[in-house]
C-alpha cells in the first residue's frame, strides 16, 4: 500500500503517536502476565515476597553483616565466618539444586553491594525442566502424530470430495458438515464409555485417534475449497503423464498447497498443544501425562514454590516460541484465516 | 467445481472412494457414536457400566426441577454478558491499528499480538490464578499497592457489602461474592488475538474512496468510527458475537481449573457444561450427564441457526 492511500485511512490532520502511546499501553498490559512468569522464575518464594515486581539484580546485598545488638535467630546460623562460608557454597548449591538460605532474614543487615549470579535461581529451571520434560516428550509426541496425520487423511479426502463428484459424495459430505453443528461438549461422556471399551483409556493412542477424527471436518472443507480452486489443466496433464489418484496428490495438490497445509498444520498444532479436557478424563499414569493434564496436576499437587512453577510454564511454552520464531507470518496469517471459519 | 462424472466412469474410478474411507470410519466411530450414544443414554438411569434401566424423559423432567443447573444457567448468562464487554478492547484496538500510517508498524502490532496466543493457553490460565492468589497474587500486591484497598474498604463500608477488610487478604476465588467480579477482571485488558486479526482484516477491505468521502466532509476520527469503521465491520463483529456465546456456553474449563469441580465455594461459578462434568465424572449419574449434555446441545443448536440464518461471512 503506498503512503498516499495510507493518509487517507487516517486524518493528514491526526498524528500518530497518540494512537501508538494506546496500543503499546494495551499491549504492555497484556504481555504483563508473561513478563511475571519470565521474572518469577529466577526467583524464590522468599526473594519474591521481597520484590515482586523487578527482576532481581544481579548483586547480592544481605548476609555480609550482622547486627551484633540483636539477638541471633533461630535461623540455624551461628557465626559470621559460618555465613561467608555458606555465600561461597552458594554458586555450588545453585547448578546442585538445594535451596538457599532465607534472604528475608531480620538479622541480617544490608551491607556491601557484592556482583553475585547465585541470586538468580537456576535450580527453578533444572527443577521445572525434570517435571515437566517428560510430559513435553508425550506432547510432541500426540501433536506431531496427530498433526501429520489428520492433515494426511484430510488431503486425500479433500482430494476425493474436490476431484469428481462422485456418487454419493454429497451425501458423505452433508454426513461430514452436519457435525460442524454438532457441539462436542455433549460427547464427552459417551466418548469416554467408547475409548473404555476399546481399553484406549489412560493411552496417548486415545488422544491422538480423538485428536484426529475431531479435526478431519474443519480441515477437508478448508482443503476441498482450496484443491477445486486449483487449475484443472494440472490434473488433467498429470492424467494424461498416466499418474495414478495418489500421484496427483503427491505431485500435483501438495506442491501447490504448501502453504495453505502450512497453516492448518500451525492450526491443528496449536489445538492439540493446548488441549488438556480430553487427556484429564482420559489420562491415569503419571508417565503418560501430556503437558495439559502434567500442569494441572503441578498446580494442584506440590508445595507451592512459584518460582519453580513459572519456570516449568516457561518451558511449556517454549516449542511453541520455537515454532514462532521459525514461521512468524504462517502463525499471523494462520490466526487470522482460522478466525474466519468459524 | 468438482465435475461431475457419469455412472461408467464412476465405476472404474471407484478406488477413489479409498480415499475417503478412513476420515468417514473416523468420524463415523468418534463423532457420530458418541452423539447418538449420548441422545440415547439420555433416556437411561446409567452409571456407566453395563447395567442401565429405561427410564423415558426422567431424566428431562429431573433437569427441568433442577435449581443448580438453572443457577448455572444463571451464572453462564452473566459470563457471556462480561464477554461482550470484554470485546470493546479488541475492537478499540483493531480500529487503533488499521489507522496508523506506517505498515512497517502495523505489522509490529499484528505480531505482538500474536506473542500471547504462543503460550499455552493453560499456562496463561495458571499465570491468572497466580495473580488472583490471596497471599502472594499480583491482584493484592496492587491493590495495597496503590492504595486501592483502601478505597474498596471504604466503599464496602459505605454500601455494608462484608466483602473487603482491613488487613485480610482478599480471596478473589475463595470469597463466593468475588468469584464472578474475578471472572470478570479475567484476562484483563482483554484484547483477544483472534477478535482483532479478524477485524483488522475486515478493515482492511473498507475501500479508501469511503474514507476519502469522509475526509472531504470533514468528519472526525470518533464520527468516522461509528460511521464508517462499526457499521463495515459488523459482520465480523456479529460473527466473533456469535462464537464468542457458543464458546462461552461450552466452555468449563476455566471453571474447573480456577474454582474446581464444584464451581467454587457456595457453587457460585458453576456452569452448565461443569455441571455436567461433575455429575458424570463426580457423582457417576452418566445418564442424567447426558440428559444435561442433550439441554445444552439444544441452546447450542439455537444459536447455531441463528448464526446461519442471520450471519452470513462474505469471504
Amino acid at each position: 500500500m503506498s503512503g498516499a492511500l495510507k493518509d487517507a485511512v487516517g486524518s493528514y490532520k491526526q498524528k500518530d503517536w497518540p494512537k501508538h502511546l494506546v496500543i503499546l499501553a494495551f499491549i504492555i498490559i497484556e504481555l504483563f502476565p508473561f513478563y511475571m512468569m519470565m521474572q518469577v522464575s529466577f526467583k524464590d518464594n522468599a526473594s519474591f515476597i521481597q520484590a515482586p515486581w523487578l527482576p532481581t539484580p544481579p548483586f547480592s546485598v544481605t548476609e555480609t553483616y550482622v547486627d551484633p545488638a540483636a539477638p541471633v535467630s533461630a535461623a540455624g546460623v551461628e557465626s559470621p565466618a559460618e555465613r561467608v562460608k555458606q555465600r561461597a557454597a552458594r554458586w555450588s548449591e545453585v547448578f546442585s539444586g538445594e535451596v538457599a538460605p532465607p534472604r528475608g532474614d531480620p538479622t541480617f543487615r544490608e551491607g556491601e553491594l557484592r556482583f553475585d549470579l547465585g541470586v538468580y535461581k537456576l535450580n527453578n529451571w533444572v527443577f521445572g525442566l525434570k517435571l515437566i520434560g517428560p510430559y513435553i516428550a508425550n506432547t510432541v509426541f500426540v501433536a506431531v502424530t496427530g498433526t501429520v496425520v489428520t492433515l494426511a487423511l484430510a488431503i486425500l479426502g479433500a482430494y476425493f470430495f474436490a476431484r469428481y463428484k462422485m456418487p454419493f459424495s454429497g451425501a458423505i459430505w452433508g454426513a461430514f458438515m452436519v457435525l460442524m453443528l454438532l457441539p462436542g461438549v455433549a460427547n464427552l461422556v459417551p466418548l469416554f464409555t467408547l475409548l473404555k471399551d476399546l481399553s484406549l483409556l489412560n493411552t496417548l493412542w486415545a488422544l491422538i485417534i480423538v485428536g484426529i477424527a475431531g479435526g478431519q471436518v474443519f480441515n477437508l472443507f478448508v482443503l476441498r475449497n482450496f484443491i477445486e480452486d486449483l487449475p484443472k489443466d494440472l490434473f488433467e496433464a498429470a492424467e494424461i503423464d498416466g499418474a495414478s489418484h495418489f500421484k496427483q496428490i503427491v505431485n500435483v495438490v501438495i506442491p501447490m498447497s504448501g502453504p495453505i497445509i502450512g497453516t492448518l498444520a500451525i492450526l491443528a498444532f496449536l489445538g492439540k498443544w493446548n488441549d488438556y479436557l480430553l487427556p484429564l478424563v482420559v489420562m491415569r499414569d503419571k508417565e503418560l501425562f501430556t503437558l495439559g493434564v502434567g500442569l494441572i496436576y503441578l498446580d494442584g499437587e506440590y508445595v507451592k514454590n512459584w518460582g519453580q512453577i513459572m519456570a516449568a510454564y516457561f518451558i511449556a511454552s517454549i516449542p511453541l516460541i520455537v515454532i514462532f520464531l521459525f514461521c512468524m507470518r504462517l502463525f499471523v496469517r494462520g490466526l487470522s484465516a482460522g478466525a474466519v471459519k468459524g | 467445481m468438482a465435475l461431475p462424472l457419469s455412472r461408467q466412469k464412476a465405476l472404474r474410478e471407484w478406488k477413489l472412494y479409498f480415499f475417503v474411507i478412513p476420515s468417514v470410519l473416523l468420524v463415523a466411530t468418534f463423532s457420530y457414536f458418541p452423539a447418538m450414544s449420548a441422545i440415547y443414554h439420555s433416556f437411561f438411569d446409567w452409571q456407566g457400566g453395563d447395567n442401565k434401566q429405561l427410564i423415558g424423559w426422567a431424566n428431562f423432567k429431573r433437569a427441568l426441577g433442577d435449581q443448580v443447573l438453572w443457577d448455572s444457567f444463571k451464572t453462564v448468562s452473566i459470563l457471556i454478558a462480561f464477554n461482550v464487554v470484554k470485546m470493546i478492547p479488541s475492537i478499540l484496538i483493531a480500529v487503533l491499528i488499521h489507522r496508523l500510517k506506517s505498515d512497517r508498524a502495523q505489522y509490529l502490532y499484528r505480531v505482538a499480538l500474536v506473542v500471547p496466543m504462543i503460550v499455552p493457553g493453560l499456562v496463561t490460565l495458571f499465570i491468572w490464578k497466580f495473580f488472583f492468589d490471596p497471599n502472594l497474587g499480583v491482584l493484592n500486591n496492587i491493590l495495597d499497592f496503590t492504595g486501592m484497598k483502601t478505597l474498596l474498604v471504604n466503599i464496602d463500608q459505605f454500601f455494608g457489602w462484608g466483602v473487603f477488610f482491613d488487613n485480610v487478604p482478599v480471596g478473589w476465588l475463595s470469597q463466593p461474592e468475588l468469584i464472578l467480579p474475578a471472572l470478570f477482571i479475567w484476562g484483563f485488558p482483554w484484547i483477544g488475538t483472534v477478535g482483532v486479526l479478524i477485524y483488522l482484516a475486515g478493515l482492511q477491505s473498507i475501500g479508501q474512496e469511503v474514507y476519502e468521502a469522509a475526509e472531504l466532509d470533514g468528519v472526525g476520527p470518533f464520527k468516522k468510527f461509528l460511521y464508517i469503521e462499526l457499521p463495515l465491520i459488523l459482520t465480523q463483529v456479529r460473527l466473533s458475537l456469535i462464537l464468542l456465546m457458543i464458546g462461552t456456553l461450552k466452555d468449563f474449563g476455566n471453571q474447573l481449573l480456577l474454582l474446581g469441580d464444584a464451581g467454587g465455594p457456595g457453587g457460585v461459578g458453576m456452569v452448565p457444561a461443569l455441571w455436567m462434568y461433575n455429575r458424570a465424572f463426580i457423582a457417576g449419574e452418566f445418564g442424567y450427564a447426558c440428559s444435561i449434555g442433550m439441554i445444552l446441545f439444544l441452546f447450542i443448536l439455537g444459536l447455531t441457526y441463528v448464526n446461519n440464518k442471520y450471519v452470513r461471512v462474505e469471504k
